[in-house]
């Protein structure tokens, strides 16, 4: 950033403005390349629109949650009207999906980006899933 | 009057075409179909006016198509990989489809067809169903290994096992129930608090002034409607790509 714009005179002499021409592409080649790699930095978060996600999230959070102890709740429902168990397969499976509905909810809140965890390196982050998952 | 109020009202399906009876079906053509295909249209109306004059540099409405464009395509590249391309007019299609007749719902007077949820569950259990075939068609039965955890102890496992398949089948429904309840919720609120304007207003000079608050939060909520039916497609469009993402890598 030596003061391109001084010389905007097209008469000043011609190898020195040749060489100034190829300096200050040069510069500008490399601002280009500095200014691009800051916007994919910083596109790459954002998304410009990380932030009115948090909104679509919250509800993503409660819906899985919900889906979740709903789906057990039915499971156990209809495999008491299979077996005509009544109360015990509802109880099973209400708190199954209950759990169903914790884990849907934790993997949700959890995989905030889901792509890059998975793509790089499988096996470290499977583990500490499963632990999670575990207790 | 009451029944300009009523806020259940709207989601009403008439016939439009009487039923016909088709192969022992009732059949017919409702508000709901009419406005399915309207959406259609204008999704179609849309772009093919965003294509049409493909210039070096865009006018408005191909900057339009070109950021719709992009943005589902960014979102496919970074959920599902390069593996994912094919499934771009999948996703692209189910965004534009639900972004469209969320947006024609907010019109006055216009139906909105994701407020119904046997359309939202449909669209639900088509993507889970075809989560399912991809995945088996890809992987075989070696994709139900992702109910199956490994590094589980055997005692938990069947545990496991049945709370990751409870996991899975509850996904149609978050994944409908979600789009459905905002779009109910959303206009029936707006649908009560317009009503208190219009019986407010109706009472004189104290009822105009007791109507200002309500009229604020109407016009408060219509913009917060326009964010949740923007957001809704959204998040529907990056679920299903969370979702294939399991068919084409069970890794879990």
């Amino acid at each position: 950033m030596t003061s391109p714009r001084n010389d905007k005179t097209p008469e000043s002499g011609s190898p020195k403005e040749l060489g100034d021409l190829s300096e200050r592409l040069k510069d500008l080649s490399g601002r280009i390349a500095v200014e691009q790699s800051q916007r994919t930095e910083s596109q790459k978060p954002s998304a410009s629109l990380q932030g009115a996600t948090g909104y679509a999230k919250g509800y993503r959070l409660a819906s899985e949650f919900v889906a979740g102890t709903l789906v057990g709740g039915l499971i156990g429902y209809g495999f008491d009207w299979l077996f005509g168990t009544l109360p015990f397969g509802l109880i099973v499976f209400l708190l199954l999906g209950f759990g169903a509905g914790i884990l849907n909810m934790a993997r949700a809140a959890n995989r905030v980006p889901p792509a890059q965890e998975r793509f790089g390196s499988n096996p470290p982050p499977k583990a500490a899933y499963d632990d999670e998952e575990e207790d | 009057m009451a029944q300009a109020i009523d806020p259940i009202h709207q989601f009403q399906i008439f016939d439009i075409a009487g039923p016909f009876h088709i192969g022992g079906y009732e059949i017919s053509f409702t508000n709901s179909n009419l406005f399915m295909g309207i959406v259609v249209l204008v999704v179609t109306g849309i772009l093919i006016a965003a294509s049409s004059k493909a210039a070096l540099v865009p006018g408005r409405l191909q900057s339009i198509g070109e950021m719709w464009y992009q943005f589902i395509e960014n979102m496919v590249k970074q959920v599902l990989g390069h593996e994912g391309k094919k499934f771009f007019p999948l996703v692209f299609s189910l965004f534009s489809f639900v972004l469209i007749s969320n947006m024609l719902g907010m019109f006055p007077y216009f139906f909105t067809v994701t407020s119904h949820v046997i359309v939202t569950a449909a669209l639900a259990v088509f993507v889970v169903a075809l989560v399912v075939v991809v995945g088996i068609s890809k992987h075989g039965l070696g994709w139900f290994k992702l109910f199956v955890p490994h590094g589980v102890p055997m005692v938990i496992l069947p545990f496991i096992s049945i709370i990751e398949i409870i996991s899975f089948l509850s996904r149609p429904i978050s994944l409908g129930l979600r789009l459905f309840g905002n779009m109910l919720a959303g206009h029936i609120v707006l649908k009560v608090f317009a009503g208190f304007v219009v019986v407010l207003g109706s009472l004189g000079f104290g009822g105009v002034i007791g109507a200002i608050a309500p009229l604020a939060m109407a016009v408060a909520l219509t913009a917060l409607e326009f964010l949740v039916a923007f957001l809704q497609a959204f998040v529907f469009a990056i679920l299903t790509c969370v979702y294939l993402n399991d068919a084409l890598h069970p890794s879990h």
